[in-house]
């Protein structure tokens, strides 16, 4: 298998792999907005503490797709360096 | 050459050492010198907004120093209490400017391609200095404040503690690694994508991740503030079952 093909190869695995990521984050995040935004509407006097532990939730969702895109970059020193 | 090698190749420690401080061998890279900017800024402010302190400030310097602090101060209340708050704003707030600034470094023209001009946060050593900083302030002040029994939590049900002290002592160490990381792949990944969109239109669509690089810096700076925060009160508060 030469370089270029391993390259590609892993592209289109990385890609996939982010995509995948980002539609379980993008849902699990739709779904606590979506929560949070029903309940400030309800009580809109709790409206700052919803946003808090809203925020809160977000980021620990949104890190598992940084993770994966994290992991991309460490495997792409390594796809690199084994195709030279 | 992929936009992503070649974002993986600058990003490469080694490729742009400026000098090397001479005795102690320690190389300095243009992310060491764009922070040590965002340092220099900082203490400006902080200088010219606290001299000649008045009750009612007059100048504009102090009115802005206090609508940061202030800001800060009520925002830290509502999450982890006033007087904890008050206890931790000094490290929380530096935290808060330190990052805002360094995130907003790499929206400066040349910002990357200038020698000696590169976004700290985009470089895992940066942050992970950073989380380092809080492991090692959670760890300080939950054994400050509570001595020993801050690791009581790995021992709640007894019979269970050869299956809690792992996860407890894993739960500490994923922490910093998730909070540098998120901090990293957050600044890099818009790097990334501006980079990107720039070798495929080169000009005019590169603005729209730019900008929306603003929001982004502005809410990571925050988010690890807000989590230090709570990492730190939730370390120093007795747990309440």
């Amino acid at each position: 298998m030469t370089a270029a093909v391993a390259v590609a190869i892993f592209g289109a695995a990385a890609s996939i792999a982010i995509a995948a990521a980002a539609i379980g984050s993008a849902s699990a995040q739709g779904k606590a907005a979506a929560a949070a935004m029903d309940a400030t509407w309800r009580q809109p006097e709790a409206a700052n503490d919803v946003r808090t532990s809203m925020m809160l939730a977000l980021v620990f969702m949104e890190a598992l797709t940084l993770f994966v895109f994290a992991l991309i970059f460490v495997l792409n020193g390594t796809v690199a360096g084994a195709a030279r | 050459m992929n936009p992503l090698f070649l974002a993986a190749e600058g990003a490469a420690e080694h490729s742009d050492i400026i000098f090397v401080i001479p005795g102690i061998n320690l190389p300095v890279t243009s992310a060491v010198t764009t922070m040590w900017g965002v340092m220099l800024l900082l203490f400006a402010i902080a200088f010219i907004g606290t001299r000649h302190l008045q009750i009612v400030p007059r100048r504009r310097s102090q009115a802005l120093v206090e609508f940061i602090v202030d800001g800060l101060m009520s925002f830290l209340g509502t999450v982890i209490g006033k007087k904890r708050a008050r206890q931790f704003l000094p490290i929380l707030a530096s935290f808060f400017l330190f990052i805002l600034f360094s995130n907003y470094s790499g929206l400066l023209p040349g910002a990357g391609h200038v020698r000696g001009l590169r976004q700290p946060t985009s470089n895992w050593g940066v942050t992970a200095g950073l989380a380092g900083i809080v492991f090692t302030l959670v760890l300080f002040y939950g054994i400050k404040e509570r001595g020993f029994s801050y690791f009581a939590h790995m021992f709640q049900p007894i019979y269970l503690a050869p299956l809690l002290v792992p996860l407890g002592l894993i739960e500490e160490l994923v922490r910093p690694f998730a909070l540098s990381l998120r901090l990293v792949a957050n600044m890099f990944g818009g790097e990334t994508v501006v980079l990107a969109l720039l070798m495929a239109v080169p000009y005019f669509l590169p603005i729209i991740p730019m900008a929306l690089e603003i929001i982004f810096g502005a809410i990571q700076a925050f988010i690890f503030t807000f989590l230090t925060a709570i990492y730190l009160s939730t370390a120093v508060e007795e747990a309440h079952h």
